[in-house]
């Protein structure tokens, strides 16, 4: 039986696996139909909307490069405005104005932020309504427009209970306030991005809750909180509408100082004055200090960064 | 579940029971004769448990969380340098009666527990006990190891330093040795812990909590996320550990029960007639040789031999 039946068993056996290949092969090769386009055109679609964004950007930054190169000098850090003699101005009090104004805002808005935060992650009760009201409070706050909070900084720490008069630290207090509650959300990630396993592990060693939160909660919600930092500091930067309304000046030839009264400037604002003049060579110097600016926001972005990373915590 | 706030467990009756009997035999029995006939009763190896020191006693213990009981009316005697395990199936209440005993439960805002824990016969949840304090004496090792993100050192020396020890740099030293890690880690202290396996990293949590000196250990399933060989290394430990401890684990492995502990309780789930509530209660209690053996409970014997899960 065996030496008869074996060679067409043999033929039968390897038409059966060609045939097994090629309807495996069949089953494997891409099927003719639209979801291979489908696919692509959505892959487009997300590279379009990737394009337009990225091209704006680059767009802005061109343009102010372009627009702004005639200016650029050391002119621009080192000498104040002038309305007469638009080669000569700088925007040396405008920039430490601005400076002066973010650190202030990093200073109210870092402890006051983080202590909401931990607050509200670690301490409140979510089942109470007024915790409730509170966070929903918070995430509305997050999006009123600026203009509001100028008008309340003007009312209330300008004039009104606080009465500081027209000062920078007015401005920075204001400032603060309108980036507090990015603040107060970022770190509220953060921290309840911190496992509940660390926690526990630190008050079954017999650490109070303060103990825990201040030596293992926070260093490791560092990234986080230095992240919302970032936004909000990036945000308060570049802020013109309510610093007008607490006092920001346009054309302020000397130094500011926190609490002196007599007028502080700003960048955004003083790039605002130059920008809406007719002549040429302020539209010149708008775009050298919009430069300026940007490259402010992305020293302190880049340090923020590096902060960042230097605390980055895998889980 | 609706009659469940009102069943108060046994706080009348039991006490007096188990404070003659130290409770070797917890289960929940019906008939009044029984409690003075145990007493009188030689058995076994009971003259052990009278000379030996309790570190807790449990006395009719119900926790619930918001209302709805996890675990009812459990009495047991913990005993002093012993490894005590507690065995049952998913949802018998075991880590939520381990988490009683140093009061980790008090995290849980919805938790609340009845009837009475007896640390060396001060009562557990008294009003002028602080939970911190508790920790301190009775210090916990988690079901996953939960390193903190720092050097191998600063998770050791966090305790001490946090509770105001001093010499921290020699108590890491003695906690490292103690937990059979110092020869694999002395090199790279200052290493991030989260850099070693998970069976060192475990050993880690242990060292950790030894170097705070507590005088009792619980251990929550400390070896579910292990290897065989770092499970059989953590055994080692608790063996060594218990002379100068007392340890409480809870463990889904029997067989780790019968190879680790001293005394084993049995818990089980318990559902009332509609289904619709469950429970965990305390089946048997007694010492792990027995438990194992010659069970006097049917359900444990069916749990031990593998024939429920």
């Amino acid at each position: 039986m065996a030496p008869r039946t074996r060679i067409p068993g043999t033929e039968r056996a390897r038409l059966a696996t060609s045939g097994a290949h090629a309807t495996t092969l069949r089953r494997l090769t891409a099927q003719p139909g639209a979801d291979i386009w489908k696919g692509n055109i959505f892959l487009a679609a997300l590279l379009f909307a990737l394009t337009i964004a990225l091209a704006g950007l680059a767009a802005i930054i061109l343009q102010a490069a372009i627009e702004g190169a005639p200016a650029f000098s050391i002119k621009l850090l080192t000498n104040g405005p002038s309305t007469v003699n638009p080669e000569e101005a700088g925007f040396r009090p405008a920039l430490i104005g601005t400076l002066y104004l973010i650190l202030g805002v990093i200073l109210l808005v870092v402890p006051l932020g983080v202590a909401a935060a931990v607050y509200l992650e670690e301490y409140a009760d979510g089942n109470r309504w007024w915790n409730r009201v509170v966070e929903l409070n918070v995430q509305n706050l997050a999006g009123v427009p600026s203009i509001i909070y100028g008008i309340l900084g003007l009312a209330f720490i300008v004039r009104g209970p606080l009465d500081l008069g027209f000062i920078l630290a007015a401005g920075s207090l204001t400032l603060a306030l309108l980036v507090l509650p990015t603040v107060i959300l970022a770190s509220r990630e953060a921290i309840r991005a911190v496992p509940s396993s660390i926690r526990e592990g630190s008050l079954a060693l017999g650490a109070t809750q303060w103990q825990t939160i201040r030596r293992q909660v926070l260093p490791a919600a560092i990234p986080g909180v230095v992240t919302g930092v970032i936004l909000a500091v990036s945000r308060a930067i570049g802020e013109t509408a309510p610093l007008l309304l607490v006092g920001a000046a346009t054309f302020v030839t000397f130094n500011p100082s926190f609490l002196g009264d007599d007028g502080y400037s700003a960048l955004p604002v003083l790039i605002f004055n130059y920008a809406s003049r007719p002549q040429e060579e302020f539209r010149v110097l708008a775009a050298a200090g919009v430069v300026v600016m940007l490259v402010v926001l992305l020293a302190m972005n880049s340090f923020a960064i590096w902060l960042r990373n230097r605390y980055e915590q895998q889980w | 579940m609706g009659n469940s706030p009102t069943e108060q467990p046994g706080r009348t009756g039991r006490p007096n029971e188990d404070g003659q009997l130290h409770s070797e035999k917890p289960n929940d029995d019906r008939s009044p004769a029984q409690g003075i006939s145990v007493i009188r009763e030689p058995a076994r190896n009971d003259d052990d448990a009278w000379t030996k020191d309790t570190v807790f006693e449990v006395k009719g213990v119900t926790v619930c969380y918001s209302g709805k009981p996890a675990v009812k009316n459990v009495t047991m005697d913990i005993f002093r340098n012993e490894v005590t395990a507690l065995i049952g199936p998913s949802g018998c209440g075991k880590s939520t009666l381990l988490r009683c005993l140093n009061r980790m439960n008090d995290l849980i805002s919805s938790a609340s527990v009845d009837g009475e824990i007896l640390y060396r016969g001060q009562d557990l949840y008294g009003t002028k006990v602080d939970p911190v304090q508790v920790r301190k004496l009775v210090g916990m090792v988690f079901q996953k190891p939960n390193p903190f993100p720092k050097s191998i050192y600063d998770n050791i020396a966090f305790g001490p330093r946090v509770i105001g020890m001093d010499n921290v740099e020699e108590r890491v030293e003695k906690a490292l040795r103690r937990a059979a890690l110092w020869d694999e880690v002395k090199d790279r202290l200052d290493d991030n812990a989260y850099g070693m396996s998970g069976g060192q990293q475990q050993r880690l949590c242990i060292a950790r909590t030894l170097a705070v000196e507590p005088e009792v250990i619980l251990m929550d399933e400390p070896c579910s996320a292990l290897d065989p060989i770092s499970t059989g290394r953590i055994e080692d430990l608790m063996a060594e550990l218990k002379e100068d401890f007392s340890i409480v684990i809870v463990t889904h492995n029997m067989q780790q029960a019968a190879r680790v502990s001293d005394r084993t309780a049995f818990l089980i789930v318990e559902l009332d007639a509609t289904e619709d509530s469950r429970w965990g209660q305390l089946v048997e209690y007694d010492e792990t040789g027995r438990i194992f053996t010659n069970p006097r409970d049917s359900r444990t014997e069916d749990y031990v031999t593998g024939k429920v899960g």
